[in-house]
């Protein structure tokens, strides 16, 4: 199985829970999924997700200027962002422990 | 960070703008935004170079595109006006690109568009000029040459008014950036070639007004365009005939052309006399009529007032 296309349907939750605590730009949220253990996520889908949760109204994002290098953007979760994230959230949990009972009970049969 | 890691960025940034082409120009430009610097992190990290790290720039570019929900604005546009459109939009678009990074340092900028860009309100400015010259040209229909005001009924602060209205009206369509919905977008744009043409257009014939101006001052031709012949009096009221025009630096003084309108038929016929007046029979006063002054009794007659500076040492 290809991790990449499992991604693809979980990176905007991925984005916006490595954004709960903590505001960040591209580089910067991109190293944090990579941290957190997803490592294929390619950079152009970090930054195209980012694109795309801002218009979609569930970041906002403000130019913060940098002493050693070029003005950084950062983006920031909102409520409307935090609310998706619960409700996504909610869905991605209830969908793993489906997938883990079914891979169990075919595990053990 | 040197040179060389600023044009591998460069030149990678240039490469996802090219494959991003199919979009709307905001919006390549928004999912633009942050590469560059992004680029310099990943060059910082000295894991290879750019392509070798992230793949080709196209290849960057559809992965962004298909991430922000793109692909479908991006394949839109194409079908809908045909293929082989789509196609020549994509090259002209490719030239465009092209003479915009080339012709750029010739500026002394990146790209041609940089500089172009730092134009932007001057473009206003001269817009709201040429829309005020524009309308007084339809509305004021004196048929008077173009001046260099928008001139309204020959009134100078009615001119200053328009034109300050206007300039600040097209400031401020400037400042509220494109419109969004397309219809409006192109009604800008055709308006402003439309201006850019119609201003062409008034560039030159003002131009050659300007010209002509100046000829017509220096040789004092314009008061006296209609003059066909030219008859001269001596101080006893005698036609003199034969007469030959000067001006002070000597250059002979030329009215109508050597010929006459023949009384009664009309044709014109080549005069045979040597100077004014050409035609001699068609003299306004007769001394024979018994006036003894011509001057004294017709003192604004235009005719003879050439006369006055011709110099002396003639036949």
């Amino acid at each position: 199985m290809d991790p990449t296309q499992l991604l693809k349907g979980v990176l905007d939750l991925a984005v916006l829970a490595v954004l709960r605590d903590e505001d960040g730009y591209g580089y910067d949220i991109l190293r944090r999924l990579r941290a957190a253990g997803i490592e294929d996520v390619g950079d152009a889908s970090v930054y195209g997700t980012l694109r795309r949760l801002f218009n979609s109204g569930l970041l906002t994002s403000y130019v913060v200027p940098s002493d050693e290098g070029p003005h950084r953007k950062y983006y920031a979760i909102n409520a409307a962002g935090r609310a998706e994230l619960q409700r996504s959230g909610k869905i991605w949990h209830s969908f793993a422990s489906v997938m883990d009972d079914l891979l169990r009970e075919r595990g053990t049969a | 960070m040197n040179v060389t890691a600023q044009d591998e960025i460069f030149n990678y940034v240039e490469g996802v703008r090219q494959a991003l082409g199919g979009l709307p120009a905001a919006t390549r430009e928004e999912l633009l935004e942050d590469l560059p610097e992004h680029l310099a992190e990943v060059l910082a990290e000295g894991g290879g170079t750019l392509v070798g790290r992230l793949g080709s720039p196209s290849t960057y570019a559809a992965e962004l595109i298909a991430s922000a929900g793109l692909a479908d604005a991006a394949a839109d546009e194409r079908p809908a006006r045909g293929a082989r459109l789509g196609q020549l939009r994509a090259q002209a678009r490719d030239a465009m690109r092209r003479a915009d990074v080339r012709f750029g340092p010739l500026l002394g900028y990146a790209k041609a568009s940089e500089f172009l860009v730092l134009l932007r309100p001057a473009w206003w400015v001269l817009r709201g000029y040429l829309v005020a010259m524009a309308f007084a040209y339809v509305v004021d229909d004196n048929g008077g040459p173009i001046g260099l005001l928008p001139r309204i009924g020959n009134n100078e602060l009615v001119a200053l008014l328009l034109l300050a209205a206007a300039v600040l009206g097209s400031i401020w369509l400037g400042r509220r950036g494109e419109p969004a919905q397309r219809m409006p977008r192109l009604l800008l744009r055709g308006g402003g070639v439309a201006l850019a043409i119609f201003a062409f257009a008034g560039f030159l014939e003002t131009d050659g007004q300007a010209r002509d101006g100046a000829y017509l001052e220096m040789s004092y031709v314009s008061e006296y365009s209609d003059v066909r012949d030219v008859f001269v009096y001596d101080s006893r009221g005698n036609l003199v005939q034969g007469a030959q025009l000067y001006d002070q630096y000597g250059n002979p003084m030329r009215f109508g052309d050597p010929g006459c309108y023949e009384e009664g038929t009309g044709n014109w016929v080549a005069s045979r006399q040597l100077g004014y007046p050409y035609c001699p029979e068609q003299a306004p006063f007769r001394s024979s009529a018994g006036n003894s002054d011509p001057r004294r009794a017709e003192p604004s007659e235009g005719p003879a007032e050439p006369a006055a500076p011709s110099p002396s040492g003639l036949p």
